[in-house]
């Protein structure tokens, strides 16, 4: 590990304060459990850690008077799962389930949700939920703040649209009216794995069935990435199996063009985002039904 | 540098650390508890794993500036420890140290549940792991009573045992939870 300066701001302007001050080595740390294993390795040398720790009102849930949901950026995955249905209903809820199922638990108590947004790894699961269900994203700077859409913050491994001097502040998940079913469904080796292919289905239901779908797969490509295409082929009646099916090769070809025939590592994938999207629109439909 | 104040195992130690100090480095190195492990310095082997604030976390993963001020239980914080630690290791000491527990007359109350369990079934062959494998199930079987075969090895998910197979560390965990919520008898010992 190289060596660097420690930084504890209280709040986010003298965070932003310091990035400027410090720029272009400074870095945030909140968890560190992405930082601290790319640091280990070298292949991150930032020369001040920015510590989120100790700046006021970062961690925490609530929800606005809107009935959209904050999520405070340095929210631990596991304070959001000991969150309880009154605090996150209906497919809010689906956020709480994604953050317990990942990593293993000593890494879920320090990783945040913030971090996981921020490190820009295709991998993880929150930005592919995050972009999945049309959330935004409240990020402070040195020139103001602003709210951006989840989807397209992360532009490839490692790269998301921060700039140097700004802290992202809460991901906004819309209200509960936006969407009636979503559906989170992933593949990984082993448990503590990272994810090879997520997938992310939102639905709205209408008079006779399906009035929007929205379909993202993260995993497949360096960044998460919508398939609307094959979401539109679900607006309409309540999609039967046949038309879950044609949907899902839809969105591999949309996600991975020419997949089937391509390589090894391509075909797999190709392969993994066909069943995921089944898997995916299959139980966000029959949640859609019963409601 | 930078100080930093943790109090491991109810003793306060404050050092002047280089910030790149691992919180697995400032508890064996600077407060000298050498239970937990390092195995793979990179979150994946759980042998490090220690309770901060009561939060089980894998140490080797966390910077000893960023939990400045709090409270870390290793390994040897899970029981009273009433045997007197082996300080000086020789190949003579280390077949001491092998002697069964029953031959150095323990005591249950000198061992945790966990680790009684784990002596009972066997969930321990070169016991690197150990540590880690006590704090992570230490953690689990509190929060959950009444635990399932299944629930247990996603508990331990994150923690990795290249000897037993798992299955011993299973059979012991389901074990212990019997007896941390009094179900059975706390076996006789010694």
């Amino acid at each position: 590990m190289r060596a660097f300066t420690w930084l504890e701001p209280g709040t986010t302007t003298d965070a932003v304060a310091l990035l400027r001050e410090h720029a272009p080595g400074a870095r945030l740390i909140a968890g560190g459990q992405s930082l601290l294993l790319a640091m280990k390795d070298r292949t991150a040398g930032p020369t001040h850690l920015v510590s989120l720790a100790g700046v006021e009102g970062l961690a925490g849930v609530r929800t606005a008077d809107d009935g959209s949901l904050v999520v405070g950026a340095a929210t631990t995955y596991t304070a959001l799962t000991r969150l309880d249905a009154t605090a996150l209903g209906g497919w809010h809820g689906v956020l709480g389930a994604v953050a317990g199922d990942l990593a293993d638990r000593p890494v879920r108590n320090r990783g945040t949700v913030g971090g996981s947004l921020c490190t820009g790894d295709p991998r993880y699961d929150v930005p592919v939920l995050a972009a999945g269900v049309d959330a935004t994203l409240r990020i402070t700077g040195a020139g103001g703040d602003r709210e951006v859409p989840a989807t397209g913050f992360a532009q490839g491994p490692g790269l998301v649209a921060l700039r140097p001097d700004e802290v992202l502040t809460a991901l906004v998940l819309p209200p509960r009216p936006r969407w009636d079913a979503v559906a989170f469904e992933k593949f990984r080796h082993r448990v503590f794995d990272a994810a090879i292919v997520s997938v992310t289905c939102a639905l709205r239901a209408g008079a006779d069935g399906v009035a929007e779908a929205r379909l993202t797969v993260g995993g497949a490509t360096p960044a998460p990435t919508p398939v609307p295409g094959a979401a539109a082929r679900l607006v309409g009646p309540l999609p039967d199996p046949d038309a879950v099916a044609a949907a899902a090769d839809a969105a591999a070809e949309e996600v991975l063009p020419g997949g089937a025939t391509a390589g090894e590592a391509v075909r797999y994938r190709h392969e993994l985002v066909r069943t995921l999207v089944r898997r995916a629109v299959t139980r966000a439909a029959a949640d859609l039904r019963r409601s | 540098m930078q100080q930093v104040t943790l109090t491991v195992n109810g003793r306060e130690v404050t050092a002047e650390i280089d910030e790149r100090t691992l919180l697995l480095e400032f508890v064996r190195e600077v407060a000298g508890f050498t239970g937990a492990h390092n195995g793979c310095l990179e979150a994946r082997c759980g042998c490090c794993a220690i309770e901060v604030d009561g939060e089980i976390t894998k140490s080797c993963n966390v910077l000893a500036v960023q939990v400045d001020g709090a409270e870390v239980t290793t390994v040897e914080g899970l029981a009273p420890q009433r045997l007197a630690p082996v300080e000086h290791v020789t190949t003579q000491s280390l077949a001491g140290m092998y002697a069964p527990l029953e031959a150095v007359r323990t005591r249950a109350e000198d061992l945790h549940p966990l680790q009684e369990a784990f002596h009972r079934c066997h969930a321990l062959q070169c016991g690197f792991c150990t540590p880690g494998m006590l704090m992570v199930l230490k953690g689990h079987l509190e929060e959950n009573p009444e635990p399932t075969r299944d629930g247990v090895r996603h508990a331990i998910a994150g923690n990795l045992c290249r000897c037993t197979g798992y299955q011993h560390i299973v059979d012991a965990a389901m074990e212990a939870a019997e007896v941390m919520r009094g179900d059975a008898p706390v076996p006789a010992d010694g």
